[in-house]
């Protein structure tokens, strides 16, 4: 699971009032190469919640990128770098995402998250 | 809204194989006298407990059968899981079935209205019920845009990643995770196209189905629902006949399906969440070429001995075949489009 996913994800659980973002407990990281694109990055820029990727990054052990983020940034290539390698190429393959609010684990296993609810918290 | 859809459709797990299956070592077979005990045990309790024991057991069924089937149906048909879209009255073979199924999302998409224009693309894409990834990844291409699928199977998750990998597609653009179609674990307004391609015959509550499209459709987004139902009842009709109820109750016995609706159900469920451009259409005739081709597939040697290798839930499926066709002959079965478009 990239950072990409983690940053639309949200809690559904019934009565939760801001299921975002997930925290991320980490037990497996691995880096895949991604090929760069630049496009890519200036087109998904404008959707991505920049402190919760942020924060996530930096749990997965990535803490390179800056706190605050405008669109100016998107002209320095050293920024798209860095905003490339956060958001696709570190994946969560071991580990849970954690509801901010109930503290319910989500499992992820290979990659996969499963957010399938149980029968009470529908 | 009118009275609820008729109850849950009763499992009849009597196992009645046809003679000539019945040398098959016994796969599963403990699974599904689990089955049949919980399903038994549900009826005998109240009406609310019922309905939820029966959800559960609905969404483990799927996610088995799915899991179970996913190999081999990928195996004949390839990556994508729903009908190809023909010509009506035209013969198909199954080498005829990956265009057919291309054709299939671009009607979709025609028919909703969607914008070729590259300013107004969708630029976010939700798959729901999205199998191996097929709709997912080509929607990914076809806009550039970003997809993210769920299914109930993490088998079909776990394929759905590799394909992506794979197919080099930048898998920065699509991923699958395991998630419950009627508790979408996205935020609301998160998708400017929301795509649904036949797994809305799977939800046992198409109230919640329905508004959980909704939910998660950004403001301007489409909603496209491509799916099986039943005819709609004419005015005069309570509900379906007593023949059509038990036709269809076989057949979603073999799929893993809830009870079904109709079209004018859906639209029904549309108009009342205030969701503007509602259209529907009856593609009925565009299907009826497939079912007939994948049984001359199922009948080939490649598709004998895939089916016996995947199991029982598969093999099960494949000999409801001839009741969908018989569906559809009798004007029973209807598979429709359904699409609109969130208020700004």
């Amino acid at each position: 699971m990239r950072l990409l996913t983690h940053n639309m994800l949200s809690s559904n659980i019934k009565g939760v009032a801001n299921g975002f973002p997930f925290r991320i407990d980490v037990e497996k990281v691995v880096e895949k190469k991604v090929d760069f694109n630049a496009g890519f990055l200036r087109n998904i820029f404008p959707k991505v919640e920049w402190k919760a990727f942020v924060d996530a990054a930096r749990t997965m052990g990535y803490p390179e990128l800056p706190e605050e983020a405008d669109s100016s940034l998107l002209d320095s290539d050293e920024f798209l770098t860095k905003f490339h390698h956060g958001l696709l190429e570190l994946h969560l393959e071991e580990g849970a995402l954690i509801c901010p609010e109930t503290g319910r684990r989500f499992p992820v296993n290979k990659g996969i998250p499963n957010m399938l609810l149980h029968e009470d918290e529908v | 809204m009118t009275a609820a859809f008729s109850p849950t459709c009763q499992h009849l797990l009597t196992g009645r194989l046809k003679p000539q299956l019945q040398f098959l070592p016994p796969r599963a077979p403990a699974s599904m006298r689990r089955l049949t005990f919980a399903l038994a045990s549900a009826t005998t309790r109240g009406v609310e407990a019922d309905a939820k024991d029966d959800g559960v057991v609905l969404k483990k069924g799927i996610a088995e059968f799915y899991d179970e089937s996913s190999g081999v149906w990928e195996d004949i048909w390839g990556d994508h899981m729903h009908h190809g879209f023909y010509d009506p009255g035209s013969t198909v073979s199954v080498s005829d079935h990956r265009a057919a199924q291309i054709r299939m999302i671009e009607e979709a998409l025609r028919f909703s209205g969607i914008s070729e224009d590259p300013k107004k693309r969708p630029k976010s894409v939700v798959d729901v019920g999205c199998g191996i990834g097929g709709s997912s990844r080509y929607l990914a291409r076809k806009f550039g845009a970003k997809c993210q699928g769920i299914t109930l199977s993490p088998v079909q998750a776990q394929r759905a990643n590799s394909l992506a990998a794979a197919q080099g597609l930048a898998d920065k653009q699509v991923s699958f995770q395991v998630a419950d179609a009627l508790d979408q674990p996205f935020p609301d307004g998160q998708f400017d196209l929301v795509w649904s391609m036949e797994s809305g015959e799977h939800m046992p509550d198409k109230t919640k189905f329905v508004n959980e499209l909704a939910r998660v459709a950004a403001p301007g987004g489409t909603i496209i629902i491509v799916t099986w139902c039943h005819r709609d009842l004419a005015p005069s009709e309570e509900s379906l006949q007593p023949w059509e109820k038990e036709l269809l109750n076989k057949i979603c016995n073999s799929y893993y399906l809830p009870a079904w609706c109709s079209t004018a159900d859906y639209v029904k469920l549309l108009q009342s969440l205030s969701l503007q451009d509602i259209k529907a259409a009856d593609w009925s005739q565009n299907v009826a070429p497939f079912w007939p081709a994948v049984i001359r597939s199922a009948l080939t040697w490649k598709g004998l001995t895939s089916m016996l290798r995947s199991g029982l839930k598969t093999i099960k499926g494949a000999l409801a075949m001839p009741l969908m066709i018989e569906g559809y002959k009798k004007d029973l079965i209807k598979f429709a489009i359904i699409t609109c478009r969130k208020p700004e």
